[in-house]
């Protein structure tokens, strides 16, 4: 570190007695265990149920275009009604990204 | 020994062993830079974030093009994830007080002093948790998990410079703070 002002210097050391606690650590075990969740979430069960999930938001995606359009709805009104909810979602996860990113570079 | 891209290469392939190798490696510091973020009343949940972001990077690890470091993009996720996780457990009951965990290190002697010495680490706990969250981190890592400036500069993703500058404009705020609150610390 560089060269402190003695009122700077104070506050360190006071942070040095205040702070000072046992450092945690990991639990020895805790690579292996990582590795059996890691092997059983990369099982086939888990890559069906995501094409199963895949799956079930498709068919929503096309049961609900033709009820609307049995309803009378043109192709546009049908689009704003389904894409508009996903592209919320995407702006939603844009913007709590770009939140973090302003708070770590806003501190700088 | 193998690069990490080497390792990502591989693990991209499906190679356990690989992702297994790169989970030894980086393990402790995802851990400590948890820690950092979510302080000492929540460190079964850094545990969590820890497990959390090798899971997410083992989902993910295709999609990873090797732009930056391995290291550098495993430590953003783990501050986004420990960062979203503290927003959700603020108003929870914390395991144990931190200033309780400090004193159970540094007795000081007479009932009097003792109970000075608790209000301000108190006062000054409190006083930490208002910063932005990489100065908090910076701070963490620096005075109780003994990191060097450099481990600082690392796990936060910023030149060493930045580092020194977020533990020097850190310990101003708290000497303004403190000295707001009537608290003198020589």
């Amino acid at each position: 570190m560089t060269e402190m002002e003695p009122r700077e210097a104070e506050i360190d050391s006071l942070l040095r007695r205040s702070m000072a606690a046992p450092v945690p650590r990991l639990p020895l075990d805790f690579d292996e265990r990582l590795m059996r969740e890691v092997r059983r979430s990369s099982q086939p069960l888990d890559r069906y149920r995501r094409i199963l999930l895949t799956g079930y938001g498709l068919t929503s995606v096309v049961t609900s275009a033709a009820v609307m359009r049995g309803q009378g709805l043109g192709w546009g009104a049908i689009s704003v009604m389904i894409l508009g909810p996903l592209a919320l979602v995407a702006a939603a996860r844009w913007a709590r990204r770009a939140t973090y990113t302003t708070m770590r570079h806003g501190a700088k | 020994m193998e690069s990490d891209s080497q390792l990502v290469a591989r693990a991209q392939r499906g190679d356990q062993q690989a992702f297994a190798e790169l989970v030894r490696r980086h393990s402790a510091p995802v851990f400590r830079l948890a820690v950092s973020i979510l302080g000492q009343e929540f460190i079964p949940e850094a545990e969590d974030v820890a497990q959390e972001v090798f899971l997410k990077v083992h989902h993910a690890i295709e999609s990873f093009r090797g732009e930056a470091e391995f290291s550098s993009w495993i430590y953003r996720i783990t501050f986004n994830q420990a960062v979203n996780l503290k927003a959700r457990v603020r108003f929870r009951s914390p395991h144990a007080d931190e200033t309780v965990l400090y004193r159970a290190v540094s007795p000081e002697p007479g009932p009097h002093r003792q109970a000075e010495t608790a209000q301000r680490d108190q006062a000054l706990a409190e006083c930490i948790r208002t910063l932005p969250e990489v100065y908090q981190s910076a701070l963490r890592l620096y005075y109780w998990l003994d990191a060097g400036v450099g481990e600082v500069a690392e796990l936060l993703g910023v030149p060493e410079n930045t580092a020194k500058s977020y533990l020097h404009r850190a310990r101003q705020l708290l000497h303004g703070m403190l000295k707001e609150r009537g608290y003198s610390y020589d």
